[in-house]
This record gives C-alpha cells, structure tokens and sequence, in this order.
C-alpha cells in the first residue's frame, strides 16, 4: 500500500517540479538571474548523480569533481577552438598556448574541432575514467570509506595535474573567453532562456534516468548491495559490475552536468575540480536527502539558491562555508536521511490515517526512518 | 550419482587448518546433517563450498564442476544458496524485496535495467512469502521481522533463488521451540525438491528432520549414518567427551 | 655517488614528513575505524600555532614543538568527545562529520588570521646544513628525521611496553569484549584520537618554516597520508613505517626525473594497481574472504 501511495507522491512531486523549473523563465527579466538559476539546476543534476552511487549504491564518492570538471573541459576545449580568430590566437592556437609557446595544436585537441565529438567525449571520458578506477578498486573489493579516501585522492592528483600541465590545459586560470555552444541551428548565449531550457530539461531527464535506473531490479540490486553487499554475492550477482555501472553512470551524469556547467559559465578552470565541489556535492545530497533523487536536487537548488541570495562577496563566503561547515556536520549527526525524509515521513502519515482506517495492520510505515541512530 | 563431493578439503586460516583432508558426498535429493563438536569446522565446511572460504588443498566438485576456485557469484549461479548462521538478509529493503533480490534468473546489470522492481514477479514471490507466514509482512521492511522471521526469509530467499543445494547454517539457532517446530516443518517441505546440507546443534531437530547424518571432528570427517548408529558410535562419543555428550552439543 | 646518496636523502626527507602526517591517520584508523578527513585541518592548526606562538610571543621554535603537540591534541580530544563518539559504526558518516569539521577549522582559521599565507621563521641554528660523511645535508631535516623516529619509538613503546597499549590493543581486536573485561573503551578511542591530532599537529608545525603556511595546506598532506594509509595496510605500524619510506623515496624519486605534480599522479597511479592485487595492503596478512 505504502508504495502504491508514495509513488503516487512521488508524481504529483515531479510533475510540480518539473512545472516549476519550466515556468520560471516567463517571469524572470533579468538575463543575470536566469543565468545564475540555470547554474542552480545544474547542481541539481550534479546532487542526483551523487544520490545515484552514494545514496543508492553507498558508493561514498568524494571525487565527483573530476567527472564534472573533465565535462567542463571537454565542452570548453570545442568551445575555445570556435572562438574568433583574434582569440584564438595565431595558426589557429588557443591565445594561451599561444603565450606557452605551443607551436602546434596537440594531438588531443584536435578531435575538439567538431561539436559533436566533443559533446560525446564530456560523456564518455569520464564514463572511462571511472570505468578504469572503478575496475581496479571494486574487482579488488575494496570497499566503504576506502573508496571515499581513493577517489579524494584522485581529485587532488587530476587538479594538480591540470594546473601543472598549463600548456596544454591553460594551467590555473583554465580555458577562458569561450565561444557560444551553436547546436541544431540555436545559438547556446549563457544568458539566453534557450539555454535555461535546455539545462531544465537535462535535469528532468536526470531525474527520470535516474528513477528508471533505481526502479529496475538493477536499481533493487544496488541497494541490496548498500546494504550487504557480501550477502549479495551468494545470490549470483557479480557485486563490482553493478558497482561499477552505478559508478560510471553518476559519472557520465556529472560530466554532462560539466559540460552545461561550462556553457553557462563561459570558461571551465581548475576549481570546478576543486575539494570544494566535492564537498558541496556531498553535502547538498546529505541535506536534500541522498537516498532520493529529487530530494537531492532539491537540496543542491536550495542550498546554492540561499547562498546566493545572500551574497556573493568573499568575505560572506568564507562565512558561508563555515555555517554550511557546521549544517553540514548537524544533518550528518541528527539527519541522515536528510530533508526529503521529513518530507516523506508527512506523507507516509497522510497515508496512514487513510489506510488504517481500513486495516489497522496494513498501516505504512515510513521507510529506513531513523532519526540520528543508524 | 552424488551432486555434490568434497575431496581431500584443505583450508587454513594464518595456520590454522579448520578443515584437514575433509571428505563428503551429498546425494541429489538427500537432506544431510552436519554435525560436530565446536571448532570441529562445520561452519568452514559451509564456507568453502559456497567460495567464502578459499580453498588450500583438494576438490570441490558440484553436478560434475569442479568448483573449487571459483568466485562467489558463479558458484551461486550454479545453484548453491547459502544461509548464514546469523540471519543475513538486506534490512533496510521490504520482505518483497528481499526475495526479489534473491530471485536471480538473469544476473546481468544491463539484463535487469528492463525488469521493474515493483511488478515483476510479483505473484510467485508473494506465494514464497506465504510458505514461510511471513505474508502479513510481505510490504514491511526487514529490519523490523523478529528472530525468526529474518530467519524464514532467508530460507525463502534461497527458495527464491532457486537454489539446486540449499547449505543452512544451523536455521534454528535462537529460536523458541514453537519456532523450531515451524522451521522443521518448512525443512520438511522443502525436502526433496532441493538436496539439503544442514548445520545443527538441536539433536531433537535432526531426528525431525534428518536421514544420514555426518559427523565432524577438528576438520574432517569422523562418521556417518543415522541417528541410531551415530548415537551409539564409540569414536562419536570420545570425540563429544568434556562437550557434554551429543545431547547436550 | 653523492648525486644519488643526496637523492636517497631527499627521499628520506619527504618520507619522515609522509610517515609523521600518516601515523596519526593510521593510529587513529587501526583503532577507531575512522578516517579522519579533518587530519590535514589538524595539521594546518599545528602550523598556525607555531606561527601565532612564534610570532606574537616571541616564543623559541623548539618549546612551540612541544606545546603544538598538546594544543591540538586537546583540540582533538574535544572533537572526538563533542561530535565523533556519536557516530562509532557508521564509518561512512565519520568520513562526512570530519570532513565537515575540517572546513569548520580551515574557514575558521582563514576567517581570523585571514587567508593570505603566512611564513615562519626557520631558527638560526638549524639554517646552516651539516657536513656528514662528505655530504651536504640540512640540519633542519635532520632534525625532522631525528623527531620522526622519536615518535614511532615512543608511539610502538606506547603500543606494546604499556598497559595503556595493552588495553588499546585490546580494544582493537574486539571492543565489545573489551568493554566486558572493564576496559573504558570511551577513554581510549578519545585518548587516540587526541594523540593522533597531536601528531598531526606536530608534523604541521615541522613543516610550517620548510613551506608557507596557509589555511588549505592540509589537503596535499593528507592526500599523500591516504596513500601511504592505504598501500601500507592499517593494522600495522611496521605496514605504514614501510610504505611511507617506499612512497617517500619514490616520489623522491620522481620528482627527479619529472615534477613534483607527474610525481604525485605517477604514485597514485601505482596505488591503484596495488590495490587492485593486494587489496589488504602490502604489509597486511591475507584474511579470510568476505
């Protein structure tokens, strides 16, 4: 019954969702906030991937930033060789290779002249990436906050490795004064409503990916596999396969998420590889409510909306940090469920006074609820 | 022909050897007892059959495989299930869930992106659910069954594998004697359709439910034969002595 | 010759730093269960202690050494008794509350000393290098060597010759039983984890004059720890003593041929095939499967 009812939720839920992220754009003047909501939504996208392999899979991935920042860089790359010339630098050269002394495009960047390769590869190359970590660490069985302390790692080592390699990827400042994406005849202006929609859409399609995903037995296996995932071993199933593919699929969300991200911004740098990004992903999914999709979401879009709000000075920042900081630390201790989970339990109360009506035994009750025991 | 043989087994733990040459063979159809002193390596028994173990020496061989070095997953997929001394099952997944999980026909990631985890098979796993009463709790979650609950769903989860060969680790452990009574009777019915290998220390559950009973002693095997013939078997009696006799294991 | 007598020394070098940073990390760890994200926030106190004590003080840099060590062994001890004694089995959510607490330390500190780096003064006697067996060698990382090697001897002798380490050892192996036979467990793990901050804390001070010192300095440090904690399995002091030397002299290593960066990501990289084949670590025996 409780299913049947939260399902039912969970539809009105999208439906308003999705009505509200649509309509916002018909009331919003301002090209400047409509930019700064899409960048919002992309979070969004961002936090439901996150839920995907920590939430669903308890794949506590702390190096989420690498998928999101190769996205951005393979999206920027295009984007900076179908700049005009005068950016571009001589023989055709990005301007910073340019001041580098790169002589000659590199072989990698070559294949960025076509759009399309490039929106393919802001997919598939984290999609690769994670495929090879993934092979090594989940065919190792390693397992639980070993993962977390690999992937961090890896984060710190890629970042480096972007800032050290400053020919070839524009170092510290990154890939700057970016052309606008040209896709089926639309020009992607950041600040235009076309983009707005289409980083809307890629959310709602994350969303219903990602619902797809955790609603088919091979949804059910990964979260078997958060719970013991030894027991389901002796059921026949290859554990790391499905790891690996919660794995690679939060990765290949995050890398599109990149790429939008890039657009929206019009450079892509090293600090969208930054720990800090991790650790907001982290904790918008930890407020919002990593065991569901939209609660996640909602989490990234409330948490970036109130900061940005306030106030975008550095002084409030580092402010802002710290408060988030300790929210952070509190929803850990008291709420691991996050907010969706009051949420829920509302609902499943409804619920309850329905149904008990009929039969007392039958009355739902609110799933996996702990409040600060685990 | 038997289904299942071990030959020679071998296994050590940082040089402890739990099983020291232990041989066993188990008949298609047949509910086997397993029985033993403790350390006697019963439980390792269950273990390396079903991979948890890793084998240091001789043969697994199951319905003419040899499945000594083979991972986990494969070795269930053969149609070897196995339940744990304590009750393992995914807590915070519903009774449904539970043993949709365990219904594995296709084990692929990508095979099961198409199956609906809410509808499919849901008639047969709400009957499975029935065999073992917990059908009031079929939508509840399991972390919220009680002792002998989360006991009875996993034997329903292995029946939901499917499982040619069910190992069951000593299924009555903790329970109360209506709950035993209960779990005899499902063993009772569950006899013949799978070939059975069972840990037990209740002796009045295995005169209950048991034919041919093996017995272990420091990893390997010490005798086998019925009730009446283990009972009365000097060596058994030496081997149980300072444990308080077989009745009292 | 000497080129490669340097190179082992420099490697040396990297590793007492690598093994100070770890052994608080893995202490903590082998203990606890926890990893503790908020470790590298710890280190930056340490570093920031000194340079507060140092600079408006006037105190001398080897006494500072000395306090750093219980000041953020005391910081620890507060954490561990106000937020992670909540949290003991759920290791997922330890990793998320010591990383929340260690933004909550690095904002606070870029916050009040402000987030511009800040330089402490290396003391005069340990500038000039020493000559020893017809090399060249910086008695400053001499005396880091010669601290780190103090601090694994008293951290083993506190392990295996006391009857605090007897109890610690005990409740490592298995807390539940631990607790039956009277042993306060509470009052260990808040004693480890305040003597794995302090070691934290120390290691950041001895950094603090070789590099700047800033309010994300931790991050690369523990990063480094990670893998050492990691290839060298947790169990053992002897598993991270060795793997800190081996990743120490290889980055060394490295870093000669390339950078410091490729140097980093080619170890990584290593870590990761390492793992892949001995998941344990390399020091750790092989366990029972599952």
């Amino acid at each position: 019954m409780r299913r049947i009812f939260i399902s039912r939720g969970h539809i009105i839920g999208y439906a308003a969702f999705a009505l509200a992220i649509l309509v916002v754009p018909l009331f919003i003047d301002d090209p400047y906030l409509l930019n700064k909501l899409a960048r919002y939504l992309i979070f969004g996208i961002l936090a439901a991937a996150l839920a995907l392999s920590w939430g669903y899979t308890g794949i506590l991935n702390l190096g989420q930033a690498v998928s999101f920042g190769l996205g951005s860089y393979c999206m920027a790359m295009t984007l900076k060789l179908h700049t005009i010339p005068i950016q571009t630098g001589a023989a055709g050269l990005p301007d910073f290779m340019v001041w580098n002394n790169v002589k000659s495009l590199p072989w990698f960047w070559e294949p960025f002249h076509s759009t399309a390769f490039a929106v393919v590869a802001g997919v598939a190359f984290p999609v690769v990436v994670a495929l090879l970590l993934g092979w090594f660490v989940f065919r190792a069985r390693v397992t639980g906050v070993y993962v977390s302390i690999i992937t961090l790692a890896m984060l710190v080592v890629v970042n480096l490795v972007i800032v050290d390699q400053q020919r070839f990827t524009g170092g510290f400042n990154g890939l700057t004064d970016l052309a606008d994406l040209k896709l089926f005849g639309i020009d992607f202006d950041p600040y235009s409503s076309a983009t707005y929609y289409l980083i809307a859409l890629s959310l709602l399609a994350t969303l219903m990916i990602g619902e797809l995903v955790v609603r088919s037995k091979t949804g059910l296996i990964m979260q078997a596999i958060r719970d013991d995932e030894t027991r389901v071993r002796y059921f026949g199933y290859d554990v790391a396969r499905y790891q690996i593919f919660a794995f690679c699929v939060s990765a290949g969300l995050s890398g599109f998420a990149g790429m939008l991200y890039a657009m929206v911004m019009a450079f892509a740098s090293p600090t969208f590889l930054s720990v800090q990004i991790s650790l907001s992903i982290v904790i918008w999914c930890a407020v919002g409510g990593r065991e569901s999709l939209i609660g996640s979401a909602l989490g990234a879009i409330l948490v970036t909306g109130i900061q940005g709000g306030l106030s975008e000075t550095p002084a409030f920042l580092n402010t802002w940090m710290l408060i988030m900081g300790a929210l952070f630390v509190a929803v850990v201790l008291f709420l691991p469920k996050g907010l969706i989970s009051i949420v829920q339990l509302g609902m499943a109360r409804l619920a309850g006074k329905k149904i008990s009506a009929l039969t007392e035994d039958e009355a739902p009750l609110p799933r996996g609820h702990k409040l600060g025991i685990g | 022909m038997s289904l299942l043989e071990l030959k020679g087994v071998e296994v050590q733990f940082s040089g402890f050897r739990a099983l020291r040459g232990f041989d066993l063979s188990v008949a298609a159809g047949e509910l086997r007892c397993l029985i033993g002193p403790n350390g006697a390596g019963k439980t390792t028994a269950l273990d390396v059959i079903c991979g948890k173990a890793q084998v240091n020496g001789g043969d697994i061989i199951f319905a003419g495989q040899n499945i000594s070095h083979f991972e986990e997953h494969r070795i269930a997929r053969l149609g070897i299930g196995r339940k744990f001394q304590v009750p393992s099952v995914f807590r915070e997944l519903t009774v449904k869930e539970n043993l949709h999980v365990a219904f594995c026909r296709r084990a692929g990631v990508f095979a099961n992106l198409g199956i609906s985890a809410a509808k499919a098979n849901a008639d047969e796993l709400e009957k499975l659910a029935e065999l073992v009463g917990l059908k009031e709790s079929f939508r509840r979650e399991a972390g919220i069954l009680s002792h002998g609950q989360t006991q009875w769903l996993e034997i329903a989860m292995l029946v939901a594998q499917d499982a040619q060969l069910l190992l069951l680790d000593e299924p009555t452990a903790g329970m109360t004697a209506a709950e035993t009574r209960k779990t005899a009777e499902l063993c009772k019915q569950l006899k013949g359709r799978h070939t059975m290998l069972v840990v037990e220390h209740d002796m009045g559950f295995i005169k209950e439910i048991g034919d041919v009973i093996s017995v272990m002693h420091q990893g390997r095997l010490l005798a086998q034969g019925t009730v009446a013939e283990i009972e009365s078997d000097p060596e058994v009696r030496k081997a149980y002595l300072g444990s308080g006799g077989i009745r009292g294991a | 010759m000497t080129d490669l007598a340097n190179q082992i020394i420099t490697g040396l070098s990297i590793a007492s730093i690598l093994l100070l940073v770890s052994l608080g990390l893995a202490i903590i760890y082998g203990v606890m269960g926890v990893i503790n994200l908020a470790h590298g926030d710890f280190l930056m106190l340490g570093a920031y202690a000194v340079w507060l004590m140092e600079s408006a003080l006037g105190l001398g840099f080897l006494p500072c050494l000395v306090m750093v060590f219980f000041i953020v062994g005391a910081i620890g001890w507060l954490v561990e008794r106000t937020l992670i004694r909540h949290l003991y089995g759920r290791p997922l959510d330890t990793i998320l509350a010591t990383w929340g607490i260690g933004i909550i330390l690095q904002q606070a500190i870029r916050l009040s000393a402000g987030a511009q780096l800040r330089y402490v003064k290396m003391p005069d006697y340990l500038v000039n290098p020493l000559h020893l067996l017809g090399l060249d060698i910086s008695a400053y990382r001499l005396l880091i060597f010669s601290v780190t090697i103090v601090l694994v001897a008293v951290t083993y002798i506190l392990i295996f010759h006391t009857s605090f380490g007897i109890r610690l050892r005990a409740v490592m192996q298995n807390a539940e039983i631990a607790r039956c036979f009277g042993i306060n467990n509470a009052r260990i793990y808040s004693l480890t984890f305040a003597y794995g901050a302090g070691l934290a804390g120390l290691a950041g001070a001895l950094v603090s004059p070789l590099k700047s010192v800033s309010p994300d300095m931790g991050t690369n440090y523990v990063v480094d720890a990670f893998l050492v904690v990691v290839s060298g399995g947790v169990q053992s002091l002897f598993g991270t003593v060795a793997s800190a030397g081996i990743i120490g002299e290889l980055s060394g290593g490295f870093a000669y041929f390339w950078n410091d960066t490729l140097a980093r990501a080619l170890l990584f990289f290593l870590v990761v095939v390492l793992i892949r084949f001995r998941p344990q670590g390399i020091f750790a025996m092989p366990l029972r499967r599952g």
